[in-house]
Order: structure tokens, then sequence, then C-alpha cells
């Protein structure tokens, strides 16, 4: 196995909201935005490390603040033997040379009225060097080198396409011959026959030169593509790590699985493919979920011991008592639905909501218990209801946050190998707890 | 199964300070009723300035320049009669042969549309319930007295199909159609909508108001869906969802869908015919599996060659080369279009080719539809460097303002269509 060159360690970057001065003063409580959430891996010399996830889920933010484009809150980064962090002087300007960035648009932090030459040619400019001739002769080269030709040197950004910015900007993240190279969404603005393109060049550039890179996207198919290991990011966290072929062949965390089944395939076959899209949307990362952080959208959600439902129903009453514990279900409109004003009409309203919250057929012993909190809520008891529920679905994914254990293919879900304190935490919170009765005034 | 609507030869321009810019050029597709035709290209295809042409909301500078649009409806067939070719059997009519009054009587009603952006479909300051009510009374109005109806939401997405007219300051829409609007909102799947009527705009997630738009674009219980890039600006789980639910409602509500999406992936999701756009034109059409399994065109095939695959990975990927042309008039070549990135290209493409035949409903314009490639016949080296060959010529067409292309591609990139 080869070295690692850049390995990170439990890096954290937490923003801050009220957190004025006015905000200290008035005593708001100040409120985290947990973007990365302790996150480690490592990067190994000569590999292509994917990081995948959807939007929010905190990728950009980890390139920047791996990049120390951004202060962490917590962690640690070592690139090739040095704490980032920790660098300063010269080796900082050592590790600026052989690090470098490439955006979405690389081109919305510059100066529109700089020439291709001159994009390129910053980075060497900066660091002193060569001569100003020297350098233009290094930006024809490498203007020849991504595709494009080196009389194209002094027009303007606005006068080449995407695709060609996009070399353009690759041009200048190579210009000071870095080791690693960090790709944010690269290609993700690009028509499809010219993302092609430049996924080719960032490939061929790789081979020729032994670059390392870190490639972040969305697309899952792209970073497939690319990438020798792959990384899955949800609210801040890997979830799961491992070889290429192995996540996307073997995947083992659920949301990995669901994320890989949702995207469409361009075939025939696609129409007849059963998809189980996961419901709801991801939670804000000013407050995520207790636990496991995909516990609200998962599909294999774990049942207490003493419960043996079909999975199917079980999520369904979760989700259920999701809604009641955050209000969302408005007891006053329902009343106004079910079309009873002066509230009599008890049976009514529990069957009208019933009916509209469950589509699966709930064993006797739960739709009992279902009731009988959608009674509690009827009466305007929603603690009651909600405690009614908890009592008898309540989750060890909602009481014991999984880790992402060592290991080649690892995996942050507690169906898949834990480390022992994350085990004896669970084992824990089960024998803390003893099974409740079932639906007991139900009946 | 019968025909909804027939697009014959159909041309919108752009009349521009930098030229005429031919955006959709001769096109001619049909969609059967409840069904769903999946409209694919890059940008710059002209794909949705073809969409926004079917509902008739091409905006200055840009019109409809020629071309018929047939639409089955026994009822206005009735009422409006006309010259209708041999061709057209049936109770069609020409939407371009109607009055303006007419047409935007069908807005809403007959035809509806949904975009990328749910965010510039809402007005921000109106609850969504609200607005989803007033795009049903407004339809409910409107089959009462066409001439009663006006609306608050106008400007903002779907409220600009809506009618004409200044807002009344009272509220304006009646319990009833509040009641249809809740209603339509569980129908497409948003929990306690009772409770999410009352909301705004904002306090709604992405895919949440995804589903509100299209909520309101159903108010008017449509015939012909136009959904213009709806899952693009999405994360994959939740177009997962909305994919879903647009063939479920495309199903129970017996609608026709015209999908208008660069994703190859969406179109063999939900798409039961395939129309390739290619610089202002559908160069290729068929069912899915002619277009996928089957295609002729050399620019089907490299669209389809392009998109790395992820069930099975291929050690690279063939691209094609070059660039779209950029549509203004004056720069477009009296040859196929795609003559100067085609690999196949032959001295008989230096004149425009027709739609050909390829089998019963599959139709592509390329003389590959006829004979095979010859190398014999290839063009010679530097015959096809026209215009739109020029490497320095920046992109200077712009396609037209309701181009959309993935969710995070700058306008700048989409009227960006020449040179790589
Ligand atoms: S820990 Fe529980 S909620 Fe989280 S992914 Fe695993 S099964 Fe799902
Ligand atoms: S007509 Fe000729 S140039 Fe055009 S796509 Fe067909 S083979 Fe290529």
């Amino acid at each position: 196995m080869t070295d690692p060159l850049v390995t990170v360690d439990g890096l954290e970057k937490y923003y801050y909201e009220n957190d004025t001065l006015l905000d200290r003063l008035t005593g708001a409580e100040r409120e985290a935005v947990r973007a990365v959430d302790g996150v480690s891996f490592e990067v190994r010399e000569g590999e292509t490390l994917g990081v995948v996830g959807e939007s929010g889920c905190g990728k950009s933010t980890l390139a920047e603040t791996l990049m120390r484009l951004r202060e962490p809150t917590g962690g640690s980064v070592t690139f090739d033997g040095d704490p980032v962090y920790e660098l300063s002087g010269d080796d900082m300007d050592a590790f600026r040379r052989r690090a470098q960035v490439m955006f979405q648009d690389p081109f919305s932090s510059l100066d529109p009225r700089m020439t291709a030459g001159e994009i390129i040619t910053e980075p060497l400019a900066i660091h002193g060097v060569g001569t100003g001739a020297e350098r233009r002769e290094r930006a024809e080269t490498l203007l020849e080198e991504v595709g494009l030709s080196a009389d194209q040197i002094d027009r303007y950004p606005h006068e080449f396409s995407g695709g060609q910015r996009q070399r353009i900007g690759f041009a200048r993240a190579l210009a000071i011959d870095p080791e690693f190279v960090v790709l944010d969404e690269p290609v993700s603005a690009l028509d499809v026959s010219v993302q092609a393109q430049v996924l080719n060049l960032l490939a061929d550039m790789q081979a020729e030169r032994d670059l390392t890179y870190l490639f972040i996207a969305h697309d899952l198919s792209v970073v497939r593509h690319i990438s020798d290991r792959v990384a899955v990011m949800y609210l801040g966290e890997i979830v799961e790590i491992g070889p290429t072929e192995e996540i996307f062949e073997d995947p083992q965390h659920p949301y990995t699985k669901a994320l890989l089944e949702s995207v469409p395939r361009a075939d025939t076959d696609e129409r007849d493919r059963v998809v189980e899209t996961i419901r709801g949307d991801v939670p804000s990362p000013r407050d995520p979920p207790s636990g496991c952080s995909f516990r609200t959208r998962c599909p294999e959600l774990i049942q207490p011991p003493w419960l043996d439902a079909p999975q199917a129903a079980f999520r369904e009453i979760s989700e259920f008592r999701t809604r009641i514990e955050n209000g969302d279900i408005d007891v006053d409109t329902r009343w106004e639905q079910v079309g009873d004003p002066d509230r009599e009409d008890r049976a009514a309203f529990v069957d009208s909501l019933y009916a509209e919250a469950f589509d699966e057929d709930l064993p006797d012993d739960d739709e009992g218990t279902v009731r009988e909190a959608i009674r509690a809520l009827a009466d305007g008891d929603r603690e009651a209801a909600a405690a009614t529920l908890r009592e008898r679905y309540r989750s060890p994914c909602e009481a014991v946050d999984p880790a992402l254990p060592a290991g080649e293919h690892p995996s942050a879900c507690l169906l898949n190998e834990q480390p022992d304190d994350v085990e004896a935490a669970r084992e824990e919170w089960e024998a803390d707890r003893d099974a409740p009765g079932v639906g007991a005034s139900s009946r | 199964m019968t025909d909804l609507l027939r697009v014959r030869d159909l041309s919108t321009r752009f009349f521009t300070e930098e030229g005429q810019i031919n955006a959709v050029e001769n096109v001619s597709f049909t969609v059967e009723a409840g069904s769903v035709l999946g409209v694919v290209g890059e940008s710059g295809s002209g794909k949705s300035v073809t969409g926004l042409s079917l509902i008739d909301l091409v905006e200055s500078p840009g019109r409809i320049t020629s071309g018929e649009i047939w639409y089955n409806n026994a009822d206005l067939a009735e009422r409006v009669d006309g010259d209708r070719p041999e061709a057209v059997d049936g109770d069609f009519v020409d939407l371009r042969r109607l009055s303006e009054a007419e047409r935007r009587s069908l807005r809403g009603s007959a035809f509806s549309m949904i975009f990328q952006d749910p965010m510039s479909s809402f007005n921000p300051s109106i609850t969504v319930g609200e607005q989803i009510a007033e795009a049903a009374e407004v339809q409910r109005r409107a089959s009462a007295n066409p001439r009663s109806t006006r609306s608050r939401t106008q400007g903002y997405g779907l409220g600009k199909l809506l009618l004409d007219g200044v807002l009344p300051d009272r509220s304006y829409t009646s319990a009833e159609s509040w009641d249809r609007a809740v209603e339509l909102l569980e129908r497409v799947g948003i929990p306690d909508p009772a409770e999410r009527a009352e909301e705004y705009p904002h306090q709604f997630s992405g895919g949440m108001l995804q589903r509100a738009m299209i909520a309101q674009a159903l108010a008017g219980d449509p015939d012909l869906l136009v959904a213009d890039e709806p899952t693009t600006a999405l994360d994959v789980t939740i177009q997962a969802q909305i994919l879903d639910l647009l063939a479920d409602l495309q199903e129970t509500m017996e609608m026709s869908v015209v999908l208008i999406t660069h994703n190859l992936g969406v179109i063999a999701r939900v798409a039961d015919r395939v129309s390739v756009m290619y610089a202002g034109e559908v160069v290729e059409r068929g069912t899915l599996e002619d277009v996928f399994d089957d295609p002729v065109h050399p620019y089907t095939k490299g669209l389809l060659g392009s998109v790395p695959d992820i069930d099975r990975p291929g050690e690279r990927l063939e691209p094609i080369a070059g660039n779209v042309p950029d549509l203004v008039d004056a720069n477009m070549p009296d040859r196929c279009y795609f003559a100067d990135r085609c690999p196949k290209a032959m001295t008989d493409c230096l004149t425009r080719p027709p739609e050909y035949d390829v089998s019963e409903g599959h139709r592509a314009r390329c003389v590959l539809a006829e004979r095979e490639y010859s190398e014999a016949d290839a063009v010679p080296e530097g015959r096809l460097s026209g215009p739109t060959d020029d490497a320095g010529t920046p992109g200077g067409g712009s396609v037209g303002p309701g181009e959309s292309g993935a969710s995070d591609r700058s306008s700048e990139t989409d009227a960006e269509v020449s040179d790589d």
C-alpha cells in the first residue's frame, strides 16, 4: 500500500450563528452549524480519492478547510508529514506550492481583465518563480498541454467557452508543479460532451505528472469513473469510505445504497428498475438528529429488541412519531378538516388521521398503540402522544452515534462493524430499558 | 394511441443585436395522449425554447416564425373551424391560428409548465396554499367566465401563464379553491398539507417547493404538462422522489408530459418517446428503445458515449470533439449542422440532410439513415472550417432567455455555444 500524502484527523469546521457582540450581550444562544463534523481519512500518493455527497453535506467546506483556505475549529491535517495548520513562513509557502485547488468556476474570484496568460502565470508570479519571459513561455506550454493553443494566451476569459475556461483553470493549478490537486466539482457546470473531454484531460495529466487528486463531486457516475477510492459524506460526516469498486458493487451504509439506487441510468431497462426512494429531506446541519445523522431517512432504521414489526410499518410509525414530536400536525386544523368544530367525535378524528398517515397494514398491537397516541393528540396532549410512541418505537439509532472505524472499507452504521465503545454504548442502551407493555391501555 | 399534439416544422427565432438566432429550427414531433415525450439536448440545443413555444411563452425579442402546433380537442375544433391538411385528421386545431385570447385561455387548463427553479415560481410574500388556490381559482373562474380572471402570482412562473390583470387588494380566493389547494398539496405528497399550505415559500425545502410547484401546475387539470429540467437543481435522492411523483401523476391523471432535460438517465426513467435536439433541430426521434439502443445519428451516439456509466465504468470516455454552433443565422452553414464535429462526415453531408425514416416512427436527420459510411466519400480535411469552427470566436449567440441547463451552470455558460 502506498503512503498517505495527506492525513486528515478529526477535522471539524463549525460556523457560528448569532455570534455578533450584540447577540452575546443579549444572551442569544450561539448556534453552531456543523459543516464538517469530525472527519478522518487519508489521501494516498498518486491516487484519486473521490468525495461524494449531496448539497449541504460539507464536501466543499472540507476542501477549503483542508487547504487551509479556512481555519478549522478542530482536528488536524498532515501533508507529507507536516502539520498544515501549524505551518508558517517558508514552510507554509512550500505547502501552498505543493498543493493546489481548482473550483467549479475558477474565474469567479479572478479579475476579468486578466488574460489567460496572466491567469495561468499568477501563481508563479506570487511565488517569484522565473522571469516574465520564462513565465510566458511556461504558460504557452501549459495551454498546449491542456488542449488549447499557445496563441490564445492573450485572450480574456469571456472569449472562452465553459470547457475551455475549465482547461485554463486547470493549467493555472498545474503552473507551479504541484503534487496534490483538490478538484472541487470541476466538471459539474459543463455539458456532457464537454465534461467527457475535461475528465479525459484530468486523467491524462495525472498519469503524466504523478498527481494526487482529491476529487469532489455530487455526480456519482463521474466519481466512479475517475476515483480509486471513494468517501461518501452525509451531514458533515464520512459515512463510508473504501475502494471504488467495493463502494459501488458492495455498498455497506444504507445512505450509500440509497444514493447509488437513486441515480437514474441512461438505459432502456431503467423504466422497470425498482428504486426504493428514501423519503424526506436532508436535515439542517444547525440541528442534526441525535445518534445516527441518517436515521430520519434510513430505510433500515433498527428496531428496538422488544419489537418485531414489518420494517415498512416500523418506518411509517417512526415518521409519524417525528411529525408529532416536531409539532407538524396542527390539531385545530385537523378538527376543522374532520368537520367537527365541537370536538366530540374523537373516533372520527382518529380514523381520519390514521388513514392519512398509514399506507401500510400495521400489526394489531401496533395499530392499537398508534391509535392510542392519536387519541391523546385529539385531546390536545401532544406530549402524551409522543411519549406513547417513543416508549415502544424508539430505535438504538437515535441514542447511539455510530462511528467510522479504521480499515479498508469501513461504514458508520450500527448494522456494520463498530468500535468497542460504540458496541458498549449500544448494549448499555438496550440493557437500560425493559420492554414496554404492548399498547397497554388500548384495548 | 391517439395524439394530443402534432408539431410541424416549428421555428422560433430571436432577433437580437448580434443578429437573428435560430433557436428552434423546423422542429416536428408528436406527443401521444397520456404519454411522456423526452426532449434531450445540451445547452444551446433549443430544447427549452421548444417547450416555451409549445405554450406560447416565447418573449420578445423572440417569436415563433413558422410552423403548426396541432392540438387535439373536440370542443375547440368544433368552435374554431378552419382548414386542416389531409394528414391531420380528427379534432385538431392549429394553436397558432387561434386568437390571442383563445390561446391564453388554454394556459393552465390545457397546457401547464414547471421549471427548474421553484423559488422563482412563487411570490415570496404570499403563502404557498394561497398561490395554489389562486391558480385553482383562476381556472374555476376562467371556465365559468373567461373574462373575469386576474392573478396576483402573475410574473412568478406559472403566474405568468395565467391571465393578465391587476391584483385586487383583498383576499381573492374562495374557500373552495383553498380546499382544492390543500387537496393538490396532498396529491403531490406533502405531509400535513393543511398546515403546510399556510406556510411561505422560504419555509419549504427545495424538494417540497418543487412538489408545490407541480401542485400549482396541476390546478387547472391540464392535458399537457411541459416540465423543463424539473429535477436538475435537486439532489439525486430528491430527484428520484420527484421523478416517481411525475410518473405517478402522469399515469393517474392521464396527462401527457413533455420532459425537457440534459440528463439521459432522467429520460430513460420516464420517457416513452425521445427527441434529441442539436443546434435547434430535432436530429433524431423515436421510442426510447429506438434512440437508446439503435441510434443512427452520430450526435446521439456521441451523447450516449459521453456519459460515464455508473454500472459499467469504462476505461476512457469518448467525448464528441468540438462545440455546439452559436445558432446565429449568418453563421449557420448550409450543410449538416453537426458535420464539423461528426466523425462520419461525408461529401453527401454538405447539403442539408432532411429527416429520414429509419423505421416506423424512428427518424433521423442524417444521411446514415439511408446509406453506409464510406471512407472514400469522407469530407477532405479542412473543407468544414466554416465560421462555426473559428476557435477564436467567443460564443456570441445567446440562445434566448429560457434556455436552462444544469443547476449550477452559469447563464454565461449557457450562452456560450462555440469553440472548445
Ligand atoms: S445506524 Fe441505524 S439509522 Fe444509521 S444508517 Fe445504520 S441502520 Fe440506518
Ligand atoms: S449527415 Fe453526415 S455529418 Fe451530419 S451527422 Fe450524419 S453523417 Fe454526420
